[in-house]
């Protein structure tokens, strides 16, 4: 994991220093005097060779410290500990929504195999894996918030909502600690949305890969053997195929978090969401390297934690697998 | 089997159905104003210099001077009730009488210290505004003196225009900080400016109660504001980033008032119930820069052979929608010494004559940089781009587009290195001098010297101009610099943009500033 971390980290540093611009002008703008600008790239140690750069970047990096923005002008960390709670709530609902649409979805598919479930689910899958995550906000949006008003519209809370004291920064912990239910409803509603509009395209993905897993093992001997010892269909099911089928549909599972970071930028367009995938657009287009470098470290701590505990997972599903 | 298309009928048969009637609406006192605000940083009055830090800032802070609604040529009194500019000998001094009684919303009186402090604070700072002072002004910390309790004394060396400082008093640079509450709050030696970041301190209609970045900030009314109370005691200014979201809320009574409409969109909301447009003017002017060193652009005929090839009320008719204003001199209208002129709309014939005449009849090829997103007004630049290309090709003219993010356009073209770029300016305040140097004084290392215009007539004139106490001769001064410029210069200025609102029909006394920014004191439902 530190050998990943440190391959991100340079190369994610010296590609956003050959970007042919010059950061200190995007956050001062086009009427900044020469002065300002050469104290600004002085102050953030812009004015020093790339290579130097890159070592003082990672000496600090290693005590904790990810710089200050260049556009905010704040530690990147205190950044990052505004926006990636509210980023890690969506991600959790549309991961939520994932599991708990696209499993469910790719058994039944698979067992009702060529049936009009099987079928309207692989239209369904086919639909959400191709339509942008974009529209799909819009398209859901003006539906259930502008024409029905059965949920509330874009933010993490009605607009008229006091938030909660900030301890985990996550309102639906937070505003449980707080014993505060009506902020707790508001916050769990406003997740409806943006998480389907997030966690669809994985939901299609993972149903996609369950069925065709699925289908796989359920003509498998054993399978034939749990039948013919008369065992319950669901139970067959659950039991003997399901877990067979968990491997490769685990690995998507992993892989589709990197899908939900990318497509975190669009839905927290589209919802007004504050958190880090709109953070790092507007770093990434001000050439805020300080703060793309944490972005993109903290993605990929997770990233890389959550495959190794899908990893972990393999040997708990399937015996023959083993870490030495 | 049936059950399931049942179900699937009446799903699609409910996302189908008509709007429902019943509409929610934001609470009787609360302003509900959605914007994407995701460039704000600081709402410390001597940080703030982007558009909605300097929106929010301008409802917690009060300044000496104002300029009130859209008017930006008669100053008006606010925090001083009188000023006058007295000649100091070798400097211009300018007197300050402040309006008695006037509490910050800390409940402490204002002071002509605290009128020091501020300024000195602005100075000592040196933050994105702080030129406004030490360049426009030409200040340093200590030429703003307290007589008394009640009267300031601000220096300014000759050379600086005391009218232009006026009106850059009228910008948030100018707001007049509580000075016990800023150094109760002092980290280091920053004069409270980590602390005012997101805290409020001033006299203004409004105090801060919380800005959540990336999402809102809630400002209440301030119990100790002097002048009448605001019609509403909450604004909220909500973080919405995207154009069609914020219609929705515009149109789902979520919203009182949304700002960053796309033209299509405005349009759209004629035909839509309880809600209605309105236009702001805005003092920015679009226009592409031409280097003059890069041949054949040298030629002024050349340059003037571009201008008359392009379609100036085509783009504004139907990439902007109507808008925008047709303005082809380098001061915009709402300012002093605006000037009219607007003599170019496309003929390709005088075009073809003119660039015979200097020498490229077969026509040549140029590069346009352009930035990426929208320009202002709506479309996107690359669309306006595309439209100039087509415009030009008519005259022979080859254009190659490159578009660029605008960090690294600006980066190009301040290096002088562009050959033709399309960008925007805005003045830096409300001042023809604002525009009138830039464009025109090479030496000032703005626009003319990104352009390599180096036209010491010009130069001389933009200076006159600025430092002329005189208003009809100043007048004169702008109207001979500007047609010059329009016709010699190295600018094709495309429009003015006007900026387009949606708003609650029963939202009553919005006033846009073009300064770009609002008062939401005056703002009922």
């Amino acid at each position: 994991m530190g050998l990943v971390l440190l391959g991100v980290s340079v190369l994610t540093f010296f590609i956003a220093h050959v970007v042919p611009a010059d950061p200190v002008l995007a956050a001062l703008g086009e009427h900044a005097r020469e002065d300002q600008i050469r104290s600004y790239r002085h102050a953030y140690g812009l004015d020093r060779p790339v290579g130097v750069q890159y070592l003082i970047y990672v000496h600090r990096l290693l005590a904790g410290d990810f710089g200050i923005s260049i556009r905010t002008r704040r530690p990147v960390a205190e950044d990052l500990g505004e926006f990636l709670p509210a980023t890690v709530e969506l991600g959790g609902t549309a991961w939520l929504v994932a599991l708990l649409l696209g499993i469910p979805a790719g058994i039944l598919s698979a067992i009702y195999k060529d049936r009009i479930f099987d079928h309207l689910a692989r239209i369904g899958s086919l639909i959400g894996a191709s339509m942008p995550v974009f529209w799909l906000g819009l398209l859901l949006l003006g539906s259930f918030y502008y024409r029905l008003r059965w949920l509330p519209g874009p933010g993490r809370l009605d607009i008229s909502a006091i938030p909660p004291p900030p301890r985990t920064g996550l309102l639906l912990i937070d505003s449980a600690l707080a014993g505060d239910g009506a902020v707790f409803w508001s916050a769990l509603r406003h997740l409806v949305l943006p998480g389907l509009t997030l966690g669809l395209f994985s939901t299609a993905v993972i149903a996609r890969m369950t069925r065709s897993a699925m289908l796989e093992v359920l003509y498998q001997d054993y399978i034939r053997t749990a039948r013919a010892k008369g065992l319950a269909g669901a139970r067959v099911v659950l039991r003997h195929a399901l877990r067979n089928a968990m491997i490769p549909t685990l690995t998507i599972v992993g892989i589709s978090f990197g899908n939900l970071l990318s497509g975190a930028v669009l839905t927290e367009t589209v919802f007004a969401w504050p958190g880090l995938g709109r953070y790092a657009t507007t770093s990434a287009i001000s050439l805020d390297f300080p703060a793309v470098m944490g972005v993109t470290i903290v993605a990929a701590v997770i990233y890389t934690t959550i495959n190794l505990v899908i990893d972990l997972l393999y040997a708990r599903l399937d015996p023959r697998v083993r870490y030495e | 089997m049936r059950i399931r298309i049942a179900a699937v009928v009446m799903l699609v048969g409910v996302l189908l159905a008509p709007q429902a009637p019943s509409r929610a609406a934001t609470a009787s006192d609360t302003l509900v104003y959605v914007n994407d605000i995701s460039d704000m940083i600081s709402l410390d009055p001597a940080v703030a210099y982007e558009f909605s830090g300097v929106l929010v800032a301008q409802n917690l802070y009060d300044t000496l001077v104002a300029f009130e609604g859209e008017d930006l040529t008669t100053l008006k009194p606010r925090l001083a009730q009188s000023w006058r500019i007295r000649d100091g000998g070798d400097v211009w001094q300018i007197v300050f009488q402040l309006r008695p009684g006037v509490k910050f919303s800390t409940g402490r009186p204002v002071t002509a210290k605290a009128v020091a402090f501020s300024f000195d604070r602005v100075i000592a700072l040196n933050k994105s505004p702080a030129f406004l002072f030490k360049d426009i002004g030409g200040m340093k910390e200590g030429d703003t003196i307290a007589v008394g309790s009640d009267t300031v004394v601000v220096s300014l060396p000759k050379t600086s225009s005391p009218q232009a400082f006026l009106s850059v008093l009228t910008f948030t640079v100018g707001a007049i900080v509580d000075p016990d509450e800023a150094m109760a709050h002092q980290s280091g030696s920053d004069r409270g400016e980590a602390w005012l970041r997101n805290h409020s301190a001033g006299t203004g209609p409004y105090m801060l109660d919380r800005w959540d970045p990336e999402s809102r900030a809630v400002l209440v009314a301030n119990p100790n504001y002097w002048g009448p109370k605001p019609r509403l005691s909450r604004v909220i200014i909500q973080h919405v980033p995207e154009s069609s979201t914020q219609k929705f809320m515009l149109e789902s009574g979520d919203a009182d008032i949304a700002a960053d409409l796309t033209p299509e969109q405005v349009l759209d909301l004629a035909s839509k119930p309880g809600v209605m447009s309105q236009d702001g003017k805005l003092l920015q002017l679009v226009y592409v820069g031409m280097n003059v060193k890069q041949p054949p652009l040298d030629n002024v005929k050349v340059r003037e052979a571009v201008r008359w090839s392009i379609d100036y009320d085509g783009i504004i008719r139907s990439l902007l929608r109507g808008g925008a204003r047709k303005v082809q001199t380098i001061v915009p209208e709402g300012l002093f010494g605006f000037n009219s002129s607007a003599p170019f709309q496309q003929d390709i014939s005088k075009a073809k004559a003119l660039l015979a005449e200097a020498g490229v009849g077969g026509g040549f090829t140029v590069e346009m940089l352009v930035p990426t997103g929208p320009a202002p007004g709506g479309p996107k630049w690359a669309d306006i781009a595309a439209k100039i290309q087509s415009d030009l090709a008519k005259a022979g003219i080859k254009v190659e587009i490159k578009e660029t993010v605008q960090a690294q356009l600006l980066g190009v073209y301040r290096a002088q290195k562009g050959q033709m770029v399309m960008i925007l300016w805005g003045p830096d305040f409300p001042d023809p001098d604002g525009n009138a140097t830039p464009f025109s004084d090479y030496a000032a290392h703005s626009i003319a010297w990104r352009n390599q215009y180096n036209d010491t007539a010009a130069a001389t004139l933009a200076k006159q101009a600025a430092l002329e106490p005189d208003l009809t001769k100043r007048r004169t001064l702008y109207k001979q610099l500007t047609d010059k410029v329009l016709h010699e210069g190295p600018y094709i200025v495309l429009y003015q943009p006007t900026k387009r609102f949606g708003l609650r029909q029963n939202v009553q006394g919005f006033v846009w500033n073009p300064m770009a920014y609002a008062e939401f004191r005056t703002v009922s439902k």
